[in-house]
């Protein structure tokens, strides 16, 4: 599994993350969770996303898709 | 743009606090989240207490009482002011400029200058950057620069991005003239593209107050403000300052010749401790160069936090000692601005409460 579920789990403070679980259903997932995923992002993937950029992401792995999209391009 | 000057610098700092001091367990009681998520938020954040004024008490009622005690301890002359520029976004009326206020309060010369900025976290380096433009006249010797706001007459109590953070406060800091010494250099940018990140919606003339901007609204996050608060977009402004700062600041030290180890210290504006941590992580910087205790014991007064940081963490020292400092501002505008100066030994640094 990508190290990326991992460091995402800790932010929302829980065991794990799949790849497909819900965003919004996680408690942690307000905008200070969202501001700690953008820093994390940013610090570990060197990508900026906006709160903007995660309105259309629901799951983990659309966050991973958009992050390696980015990275990439 | 890059800024060079010579012959100039700062003799003397003081922060006015207000008295009054609200303890962020106590706010977290109006936000619309679990308490968990609050207690995480002072955690991260770095939330703690702000300082806020009470009542009708106006951003230059704190710097007049600043003044008087400058002028009362023997610490500064009236008659020795050639210039007053005051940089707020709480002024106390659309007309006058609050700068004649104070002058006429505490009874200034005639022969001077007064000029009002409206700037906001990045008012203390825009703010020296004119005083020092100014001192290149013959006829301009000292100016106080004051730096004030007290925002937290703008911000809803119930909204969780803004009001934990914000605090109240001003402060005078003298510029002068002086023979020799290090050249002071400065940068800033601008970006009005991105204007709406960080503002107050309504209360000017383009949507002027009325029933409709008083009513709270929920914004979509859990948070509740009208259009007469301050709003600020959090994750914007995070990108903003996390995508700019750091060059800003390696461009800085590239025109002084400088590299990031000869600075002793960076005393940059203080959102939240959070995101200057992040900046030191980007630019290499070890946390105990940049102060970021600001926010937890004061609040964030936008143009007021670097000389907190100054006055608070370096103090006394300031009075026999001099160090090379970097100074960043960045926010509302959008505007980024730095400057690398030797600061010190002072004639005064101090903080004092107001009443």
């Amino acid at each position: 599994m990508d190290p990326f579920y991992s460091k995402l789990a800790e932010i929302l403070e829980v065991e794990e993350v799949g790849e497909n679980s819900q965003l919004d259903t996680f408690p942690a997932w307000d905008s200070l969770g969202v501001l700690s995923v953008i820093a994390m992002i940013d610090s570990q993937y060197g990508v900026n996303l906006t709160s903007l950029d995660l309105v259309e992401i629901k799951t983990p792995g659309g966050l991973l898709k958009l992050v390696l999209a980015r990275k990439g391009g | 743009m890059n800024f060079t000057f010579r012959n100039k610098k700062i003799s003397g700092i003081l922060t006015i606090l207000p008295a009054h001091e609200q303890k962020f367990v106590d706010d977290m009681k109006n936000f619309n989240f679990s308490e968990a998520r609050s207690l995480k938020l002072k955690q991260v954040m770095g939330y703690d207490r702000h300082r806020l004024v009470t009542g009708g008490t106006c951003a230059s009622d704190l710097a007049i009482f600043g003044f008087r005690h400058l002028f009362d301890q023997e610490l500064l002359a009236p008659d020795s002011l050639d210039g007053l520029i005051v940089v707020t976004q709480s002024p106390d009326y659309f007309m006058p400029p609050t700068s004649n206020v104070i002058q006429g309060e505490l009874g200034l010369r005639h022969d001077m200058l007064c000029l009002d900025i409206n700037q906001g976290c990045a008012g203390f380096v825009v703010g020296l950057i004119q005083a020092f433009l100014m001192l290149e006249q013959d006829s301009i010797s000292r100016v106080a620069l004051v730096n004030m706001d007290v925002l937290s007459r703008k911000v809803s109590v119930k909204d969780r991005n803004s009001y934990p953070l914000i605090g109240d406060a001003a402060s005078i800091t003298i510029v002068e003239k002086s023979e020799g010494g290090a050249p002071i250099f400065a940068n800033s940018k601008m970006d009005g593209t991105r204007r709406e990140a960080l503002m107050i919606p309504a209360g000017g003339f383009r949507l002027p107050s009325s029933p409709e901007t008083a009513v709270l609204e929920d914004v979509g996050d859990n948070n509740f403000r009208a259009k007469d608060n301050l709003r600020m977009d959090g994750s914007a402004v995070f990108n903003f300052v996390q995508i700019e700062v750091p060059p800003m600041i390696e461009s800085l030290l590239a025109l002084a010749g400088k590299s990031v180890d000869s600075v002793d210290w960076f005393m940059f504006h203080q959102p939240n401790k959070f995101m200057l941590e992040k900046l030191c992580d980007k630019m290499k910087v070890p946390y105990e160069k940049m102060p970021s205790n600001i926010v937890e014991h004061f609040g964030n007064a936008s143009g007021v936090t670097i000389p907190t940081a100054i006055t608070f963490n370096l103090g006394d020292r300031l009075r026999a000692e001099s160090f090379l400092v970097c100074l960043a501002g960045f926010g509302v505008g959008l505007t980024w601005s730095s400057m690398l100066l030797r600061l010190g030994p002072l004639g005064f640094g101090g903080m004092i409460d107001y009443p």
